[in-house]
């Protein structure tokens, strides 16, 4: 019976988000917005790597950044989308529908609930997802072949590392609770930490070493390993672009992004819990704060 | 209960009233910005993550240093860019729904006032922003910036600003009877704007008529003729400066006028479609 | 050019939901041929269920929606072509509404408002302090407005609308959901402000008989976008004052239908309260010898009898003969 709420609940969740992701345009519009946009923000690397090559007399020259570079970026669209999905539950429901206060009162789960409303986003980034490897794979000439790819690594890594981005996306929907019209901005700048410190787009190594440590804990860094490997192999020059992760084998990889991404769901918990108190003993569930 | 006297003075100009209006307009913004400084946090110290990752990324392909200054403008510019889309264009669509648009809408004043003063408000915590990135970009990434032409700077970050905020209230006339369609589009406009316009790399390399389409949209000549006077013997620029500034100067004038006409055409067809006053679409 | 207030020529009003795939465009009659005339000075009231068309009536006429046929006019001037004429002269307050920046304080909201109508900053903040000491709300002036009760809430709209000092002012159910001692000093404010000057004019539209009743020098009542009636209350209630008007309690009753076919009647409505079991069954009589025949068919229908009353006609009986139902019918009628 308690499965079966469970179960109304997030399938209930599930299709408002869709609702709400879709329903505000004509499928065919809605399916090219899904596109245009990853592939946009994907492009932006891809000239920036182009011009550069070919400002210096040369031509792209380095296919292990570019292709490290190319897939970080892809799989990144996950972090930034689901991070922001699963945040705005609450202040979209919260400031602009004015429904959080029922959803909040009602019996059903509210992580649940959360849950289902970020599951449209996860579907609408995922085929943003595969249409820019598909790009990259076909236009831009990155060497992925099927045969190479690791499918049960690939699942496996990317059920963890999903797991691991809404939970983070729980914590900050938390703090939302607490917060005005940051949502937004709140997501921007955690993303952007993730982006900038977890070798997304470039090798950790890059970066001053004062920071390694802190790629070396954010299971975000684990992730994208893991992915590189599946997608690329063990050894290949993407997968070891980076001299701070080439030395884990992938086992360690996957061990350590298992009980980083189990630490950041405990934290999350905590988090999400603790706004919500605050929330309730500041008198803020059903504040309208847009200015 | 006592008597309600009446108001007695002398109605205001034209002018004045709509001047009025943007201060008037501008304060919630103003207080917004004060009561929750938490802004601070969130529109120095994450934006500049973003950017920063721009940087490294110039870095790692062993980019020019100059590039690292690219990207540091294009970030800078950013702030101005978001604040046009998300909290002066997009606004007219959060004012529907919170059901302070029809009290604008009634009122005896020019709708580019109420959008000036969304503008004015937020101009502070995005110029906050703007100078913080910049700021970053001198003391962490080592940027020098060699000025050719002061003048030529102001003026041509002047005009891009009055181009882009007269854009911002074209799209402001679309958002004022669009639904949910208004936050997809300037979702939609984010990405591909920074992609087209060059906030990260010469827009020069795209070619003439690629570069030349872009160019309708204010900032991508405002990106280029900045660079060009910040970073003197560097010959990355699209057009000689000058011409940018010409261009974006007519950008500035058919903007603002277009604004004008499309905010009270659409006001039109919303009120004969019914849209603008309806909520929650 | 027109010496009324408000007036309006055959206003039409519809509206046409978009075409979907495998659905036909729905249209729907907001407001049909409605003639009217409010005069400067006048408090003049629209009465009418949830979804009559008072909030369309009240939206063309304070410029935010255009009409699809027919004319309005506003101070004199065409909603349709001077709207930017008619903005110096209304303002319009609405029941329920959540206008204003939450993190502003009450004052600092009003004051932005003033502001979009030109008044002079200091002389607004002397007039927000005056309303909102009418209001009884000036211990709230400095209170973020998210902190705001409901009808604290609707005493800052209040101000807002009239701190303008509005020759026309439009209220759209401006005492909806409020308690009944808010809603009081809300009506007593409106009475006391068209008093005050000659050529203040107020047009209220509500579902409360006992507002417009109270409050209104005349009443247009309005059902399904349609204008019914259009008079002073006393001169509507006369219009069935020569007929009887009967209230009959009953309890025990499961339908009390069949007292409907009873001729001799004009006009009848039942509304039954679950709670007490108590159906109340209001007549308009054509012929008094009627009764007889209906205090048969109720106990015939199981029904006791515990009150019986004739009554002078209230505007909820102008409402049934007019339309066939009554008005609680539609709505909760406490005001």
């Amino acid at each position: 019976m308690a499965m079966r709420n469970l179960w109304r609940t997030f399938k209930n969740s599930a299709w408002l988000g869709w609702q709400m992701e879709s329903n505000w345009a004509d499928p065919y519009l809605f399916a090219i917005y899904s596109i245009v946009k990853p592939i946009a923000g994907t492009l932006i690397l891809v000239f920036m790597y182009i011009f550069l090559s070919y400002a210096g007399g040369g031509g792209p020259t380095n296919p292990s950044l570019f292709g490290y570079m190319y897939l970080g970026n892809a799989l990144f669209m996950y972090v930034a989308q689901v991070l922001f999905g699963v945040t705005w539950v609450i202040h979209d429901d919260r400031e602009h529908y004015q429904t959080l206060k029922y959803i909040y009162i009602s019996p059903a789960n509210f992580y649940v609930y959360i849950l289902g409303r970020s599951v449209s986003k996860i579907a609408v980034t995922t085929i943003g997802v595969i249409v820019t490897i598909i790009f990259g794979v076909t236009a831009l000439g990155i060497q992925m072949p099927l045969s190479n790819i690791s499918w049960p690594l690939m699942l496996l890594g990317m059920s963890i590392g999903l797991a691991c981005i809404i939970a983070f996306g729980l914590a900050l929907a938390g703090v939302s609770f607490l917060t005005a019209r940051h949502a937004g901005g709140m997501n921007e700048g955690i993303a952007g930490i993730f982006y900038l410190f977890c070798g997304a787009i470039f090798p950790i190594t890059v970066l001053p070493s004062w920071s390694w440590p802190l790629a070396s804990v954010l299971p975000i860094t684990y992730w994208l390993y893991v992915m590189r490997v599946a997608f690329f192999g063990l050894g290949s020059g993407v997968a070891s672009y980076d001299a701070m992760l080439a030395g884990y084998d992938i086992m360690q990889g996957l061990l350590i992004l298992t009980v980083s991404t189990l630490i950041f769901i405990a934290l999350s918990f905590v988090i999400f819990r603790f706004g919500d108190y605050m929330a309730r003993k500041k008198g803020l569930i059903d504040m309208t704060t847009g200015y | 209960m006592t008597t309600i006297t009446s108001l007695d003075y002398k109605r205001p100009s034209w002018i004045r009233m709509n001047v009025q209006a943007v201060f008037g307009r501008s304060l919630p913004r103003v207080i917004g910005a004060y009561r929750e400084p938490s802004w601070i946090f969130f529109e120095t110290v994450l934006p500049i993550l973003g950017i920063a990752a721009y940087v490294y990324i110039y870095k790692a392909m062993g980019a020019p240093d100059y590039y690292m200054g690219y990207v540091i403008i294009g970030g800078a510019m950013t702030a101005y860019w978001l604040n046009v889309l998300w909290s002066m264009a997009a606004q007219f669509y959060w004012e529907k729904e919170m059901g302070n648009l029809e009290l604008y809408m009634m009122a005896p004043i020019s709708r580019m006032s109420i959008l000036g003063g969304m503008a004015l408000g937020g101009m502070f915590a995005t110029t906050v922003r703007a100078v913080s990135t910049i700021i970053i970009g001198l003391v962490i990434f080592n940027v020098t910036f060699v000025i050719v032409d002061h003048i030529l700077l102001v003026l041509v970050f002047a005009f891009t600003i009055f181009a882009l905020y007269g854009m911002g209230m074209m799209f402001a006339s679309l958002y004022m009877l669009w639904g949910r369609e208004a936050w997809h589009t300037s979702n939609l406009l984010t990405e591909p704007i920074y992609l087209v316009s060059g906030f990260y790399f010469p827009v020069k390399y795209f070619g003439f008529f690629m570069a030349a389409a872009a160019s309708f949209i204010p900032i991508t000549l405002g990106l280029d003729g900045m660079r060009q006077t910040l970073f003197a013997n560097v010959n990355t620029g699209f057009l000689p400066v000058w011409m940018e500034l010409v261009v974006l100067i007519v950008l500035s004038l058919v903007f603002i006028v277009l604004a004008k006409y499309m905010l009270a055409y659409m006001e039109k067809l919303g009120k004969r479609e019914g849209r603008l006053t309806m909520r929650w679409q | 050019m027109t010496s009324y207030a408000v007036e309006t020529r055959e206003l039409c009003r519809t509206f046409t939901s978009k075409e979907k795939r495998g659905e036909p465009k729905k249209v729907v009659n907001a407001l049909e041929n409605a003639n009217l005339t409010v005069k400067p000075g006048e408090l003049f009231g629209v009465l009418g269920p949830n979804g009559a068309g008072k909030t369309t009536l009240i939206k063309i006429l304070s410029t935010l929606l255009l009409p699809t046929k027919g004319e309005a006019f506003v101070h004199g001037h065409s909603v349709k072509t001077e709207s930017h004429k008619i903005r110096y002269h209304i303002n319009m307050v609405c029941g329920g509404e959540s206008s204003g920046y939450g993190l502003l304080t009450v004052r600092e909201n009003l004051w932005m408002f003033s502001q979009f109508y030109g008044i002079p900053s200091k002389l607004a903040k002397g007039r927000i302090d005056e309303l909102l000491g009418v209001m009884n709300l000036q211990d709230k002036g400095d209170a973020k407005v998210r902190t705001l009760s409901t009808g604290m809430r609707q005493k800052m709209n209040m101000v807002r609308g009239f701190m303008t000092d509005p020759a026309i002012i439009f209220l759209d159910e401006p005492t909806l959901g409020l308690d009944v001692t808010t809603s009081r000093q809300i009506r007593l404010f409106v009475k006391e402000w068209v008093k005050a000057e000659t050529d203040r004019t107020v047009l209220l539209t509500t579902h409360y008989m006992m507002e417009a009743d109270e409050l209104c020098d005349r009443i247009a009542i309005i059902d399904k976008g349609t204008v019914l009636a259009c008079d002073t209350p006393e001169n509507l209630k006369r219009r069935v004052k020569r007929e009887s008007v009967l209230r009959i309690e009953v309890t025990g009753m499961g339908d009390a239908k069949p007292v409907s076919g009873i001729k001799g009647i004009h006009a009848f409505n039942a509304i039954t309260d679950p709670a007490k079991g108590v159906t109340t069954i209001s007549l308009i009589l054509d012929e008094e010898s009627a009764i007889s025949d209906i205090l048969s068919a109720i106990t015939k229908g199981g029904g006791r009898i515990q009150a019986m009353q004739k009554t002078d006609p209230t505007l909820e009986d102008v409402f049934i003969t007019l339309v066939g139902r009554g008005l609680e019918n539609d709505n909760d009628n406490q005001p």
